[in-house]
């Protein structure tokens, strides 16, 4: 197998620099450092806290929610929802803060976990609507081993339909508002374009969550079009016609993934992690829901050096729960962690033998940043 | 029926009082000392101290809390969170503590238990045990704010604690922590059935009756306290009172 450039191919810096605030490094494709080191992310949590008028953003809201409240309790929003704790804050919220009618819209994961399913029930049960969406289970396990080689992400198909499917239904019951969670690009990347960016548009969609692969690209891969139906994106003109809205939920509100966990917990039943934190990282409450989720983490931390410890780390010390130093031990601690808790299921589902697997590893592993010591793969250089 | 204790526990992050949920989430509720002084007026009758990260971050900085608390506190403090030694122990003592909390260092090295015990006395040795219900039955204890698995059967290894020379067993419900749905009455019963020394029970008061729960259901010998508190749910006045009516023998202040 090929081994694939990394640091070319996501046209990443050479040299290996830490956030001075946080502990994100500017391997992170997309992200940028100002010239005292420290991170756009950082930057734009600053503002997040300091420099947005909250209230305003509130009137906002009202106003839009005023103007598509539905009269005859007809479903008037599409929350797309996991049963996280981040989608219960959502979709809950609107329902019984601001009495909207939203249809919560879940794109089935891959393998559901026990408490993955357990908080999608809950979810429903705290009394919310729910469609699922659950693609052909070959065509999405194919789609899933080549999207590992081929893109080093085993989440990639998985992301057209947690995309696509809400749209669809919206647009199947003629409903305007697709209410997401945090604007990944402002809160992860700090891309100052996007700070008061209010809501997403298909060209931003394409462009950054897809890699530039559309899923056309899937097309010259042996996938034919009846394979595809669930992730085929809808005509433009007809995504026009409808004209629908799809806003950021932290446009409006300040989003801490913390506050969403009481939230999510006291009002929605929330369960973390049952075996205590999960594989990788010290948290109990994040991506929970998903047998493959370790492995959308570990291809990250081969490609990039950062693993789901530096993820959760960098956001918690951002929003001031955690020291740097703290972030620090917590980095050291877990990140390289290989999730070995649903390997088998992992394999299993891929149809990779163990070889395979590590042969499909390597080929990601970006050798500016991983050294041989002995029979280990060690970092070069980790956050200090 | 022995005294039932009412104590207050205040788990801290750095210079923070903090409190999760399911020993998960870190939000600052306040300055500990405010906390801890407020509690000592209101005639609580000790104090835990828990530093709920410090066996994370491999640290232990409680002693400045802990000696400032004591210049006005005059009660019992526990405190518990990143002891690894006896000299760690001798430190707090010196710094104003009453008992010691250890569980990380006590799983990892359960010698240790018995080498507090004997050199500072067992009535300052507390076994503290993050208990986590399992699928098919019976608890397993945790460690690092409630991470980390050990594969120790909770119930064996309170006896065991007691055996190794602890004096009392704090035992704290990671299901039930920061919920107010209730102690995990089973969790407590069956630990106070199978010692003799003291358990305290903490993790899930929300309500008056929890307490009675914890009391008479679960025999425990000590009920600890924390989101009721900090969040102002109940005053410690109210709780005193209430378990006076219902002729728990708390202390009459």
């Amino acid at each position: 197998m090929d081994k694939v450039e990394v640091t070319e191919r996501y046209d990443l810096p050479e040299d290996v620099v830490f956030c001075s605030r946080c502990v994100m490094s500017n391997q992170r494709p997309r992200i940028v450092f100002d010239e005292d080191g420290v991170c756009f992310a950082c930057k734009f949590s600053d503002y997040k806290h300091d420099g947005v008028d909250w209230k305003e953003r509130e009137g906002e809201l009202q106003e839009l929610l005023d103007r598509h409240r539905s009269k005859d309790g007809s479903f008037d929003i599409i929350v797309p929802s996991s049963g996280g704790k981040d989608s219960d804050v959502v979709a809950h919220s609107l329902k019984y803060d601001y009495g909207m009618h939203p249809l919560t819209v879940t794109w089935a994961p891959h393998i559901y976990t026990d408490i993955g399913w357990q908080n999608y029930q809950a979810m429903i049960h705290s009394g919310l609507d729910n469609i699922m969406g659950t693609p052909n289970g070959i065509v999405h396990r194919k789609l899933t081993r080549l999207s590992l080689v081929e893109m080093g992400d085993p989440f990639q198909p998985f992301i057209y339909g947690q995309y696509l499917f809400p749209l669809r239904t919206a647009m199947k019951f003629g409903i305007k508002l697709v209410f997401g969670g945090e604007n990944g690009e402002a809160e992860y990347s700090g891309n100052p374009e996007y700070w008061d960016r209010r809501a997403l548009t298909l060209e931003d969609y394409n462009a950054f969550w897809f890699s530039n692969i559309s899923v056309d690209t899937w097309l010259d891969k042996g996938f034919t079009r009846d394979d595809l139906a669930m992730y085929l994106p809808p005509p433009p003109d007809e995504v026009a016609a409808a004209g629908i809205d799809r806003p950021f939920w932290s446009y409006y509100k300040k989003w801490t993934p913390q506050e969403n966990f009481y939230y999510a917990s006291e009002n929605v039943g929330f369960q973390p992690n049952p075996d205590g934190r999960s594989e990788g990282t010290y948290s109990k409450y994040a991506s929970l829901d998903d047998k493959l989720d370790g492995f959308h983490y570990y291809f990250m931390l081969l490609k990039f050096g950062i693993g789901r410890a530096t993820s959760d780390a960098a956001h918690e010390v951002r929003d001031g729960h955690i020291s740097r130093e703290e972030a620090v031990a917590l980095v050291h601690r877990y990140d390289t962690e290989f999730p070995s808790k649903h390997f088998e299921d992992f394999l299993e589902y891929c149809r990779f033998t163990d070889d395979e697997f590590w042969e499909v590893a390597e080929r990601w592993r970006n050798n500016n940043l991983w050294e041989k010591v002995g029979n280990d793969w060690r970092l070069k250089k980790q956050v200090a | 029926m022995a005294n039932l204790r009412l104590i207050a526990r205040l788990d801290v992050k750095g210079p923070n009082l903090i409190k999760g949920v399911q020993l998960e989430g870190l939000r600052i509720v306040g300055d500990p000392q405010a906390f801890s002084q407020r509690y000592y007026r209101e005639g609580v009758d000790e104090i835990i101290y828990m530093d709920t990260v410090a066996s994370l971050y491999g640290r232990n900085n409680l002693e400045h809390i802990v000696e400032r608390t004591t210049e006005n506190v005059f009660i019992p403090i526990t405190v518990g969170g990143g002891i690894r030694s006896s000299d760690d122990v001798n430190r707090l003592l010196r710094a104003g503590a009453d008992k010691v909390a250890v569980n990380t260092a006590a799983t990892q090295n359960p010698s240790l238990i018995t080498e507090i015990a004997e050199r500072f006395g067992s009535q300052c040795m507390v076994l503290s045990i993050e208990a986590k219900r399992r699928p098919d039955g019976g608890w397993e204890a945790y460690t690092d704010n409630g991470r980390e698995r050990t594969g120790f059967d909770v119930v064996k290894w309170a006896v065991r604690g007691q055996e190794l020379g602890a004096g009392e067993i704090l035992i704290t419900s990671v299901d039930r922590e920061g919920t107010q749905k209730g102690f995990d009455v089973d969790l407590i019963r069956s630990i106070s059935e199978a010692v003799n020394i003291p358990a305290i029970a903490s993790g899930g008061m929300g309500s008056i009756d929890h307490l009675f729960a914890a009391a008479l259901e679960g025999k425990a010998d000590a009920v600890a306290m924390a989101h009721v508190l900090h969040y102002e749910k109940l005053s410690l006045a109210t709780i005193r009172k209430k378990a006076i009516g219902a002729n728990l023998p708390v202390r009459h202040v």
